[in-house]
């Protein structure tokens, strides 16, 4: 069940068995949340960590005249809120986009592993990192990017992510997004959303069925936004050799 | 002064054709007191959900990057456009 999770730490760091081992024992609570439900609303008090091992999530805030604007996009084998548990209050809400598997791992569960393997804290803040360059990246795409660009880049982004967790099967991937939902991400209404689909479709890039998403033609779409996947830090699109640290090797040798 | 805050303003509508990249193209230029506040396109492609509702493509001044409802009249635009205005 914590493959998912597995899977995404190794994708930054190299474990070892014991690491593994630590992982796999921490399962203990797993919860299963219906579609649209918040995990965790604004104003409480985080506790908790939640992992999604199954299904969709989003991070949002609704601004006073009910408009919603959705800030991440959880995805299995994500974290919703690692940082977030040292808050006194949640400054915004997490809820499910489709029907989720969540651990609820506790704050003390945190602490002993991060305590005990550097290698998994490593991964951890490479995983707080990453939250932190996509929302630099959601950013560009919002105040920089056309609205066919942002939606395409988004497409690209999720297929990245899904595609570490293994959820990608012939560049198709699980898409429970409503257009509302793509809209408040993106700051579009939903009629922008609904031309930019069809113009996507239109120009063979994608498919988009029973909540199944096809990217037709991955490096067509890549070019079409200009997508970059650099801030996803993936191990696999990676410069690996710069990541030995040789200069800190020496400083230690001495 | 206490007098302007009760004069309604005046909303002019005046058709205008809009590229949207799609079928939609029949637009509406919406005036307040003279100035153009908001670009409406009537929603025509029949892939919408609400055909023939109206969707503001663009909105100016006040109304500059504000997500508006869809509308399914002109009248309902116009009425939002005078609230949204007047708050």
């Amino acid at each position: 069940m914590q493959d998912a999770l597995i899977r995404k730490l190794e994708s930054f760091e190299e474990l070892s068995d014991a690491d593994r081992a630590a992982l796999r024992a921490f399962v203990p609570r797993v919860r299963n949340v219906p579609a649209r439900t918040d995990i965790i609303a604004e104003g409480d008090v985080p506790g908790d960590v939640h992992l999604i091992l199954d299904g969709y999530a989003c991070r949002y805030k609704m601004l006073p005249d009910g408009q919603r604007q959705i800030m991440a996009f959880f995805v299995p084998g994500d974290f919703c809120d690692l940082n977030v548990f040292i808050l006194d209050e949640m400054d915004h809400s997490i809820g499910t986009v489709s029907p989720c598997k969540t651990v609820e791992i506790p704050r003390a569960a945190i602490e002993e592993i991060t305590a005990h393997h550097p290698q998994v804290t490593r991964a951890l803040m490479w995983c707080a990192l990453v939250d932190g360059a996509i929302l630099r990246e959601w950013l560009v795409n919002i105040g920089s990017r056309q609205a066919d660009q942002r939606i395409a880049h988004l497409f690209c982004e999720l297929l990245l992510r899904l595609e570490a967790v293994g959820r990608v099967t012939d560049n198709s991937y699980a898409f429970p997004f409503t257009q509302t939902d793509v809209a408040d991400t993106m700051g579009l209404s939903d009629v922008q959303v609904s031309r930019t689909l069809r113009e996507l479709r239109a120009l063979g890039l994608i498919h988009l069925k029973h909540r199944v998403l096809t990217i037709l033609d991955v490096d067509q779409l890549k070019a079409y936004c200009g997508f970059n996947p650099n801030y996803l830090h993936l191990r696999n699109a990676r410069w690996s050799s710069r990541r030995q640290v040789p200069w800190l090797s020496s400083v230690q040798g001495v | 002064m206490t007098g302007q805050d009760n004069v309604e303003p005046l909303v002019v509508l005046h058709p205008i054709s809009v590229d949207t990249r799609s079928p939609d193209q029949v637009g509406m230029l919406v005036l307040v007191n003279g100035l153009l506040v908001a670009v409406l396109v009537r929603l025509d492609a029949p892939w919408h959900d609400r055909p023939g509702a109206w969707h503001m493509e663009a909105g100016l001044g006040r109304l500059a990057g504000v997500r508006a409802p869809v509308f399914d009249t002109l009248k309902d635009a116009t009425r939002w456009v005078r609230q949204r205005l007047r708050g």
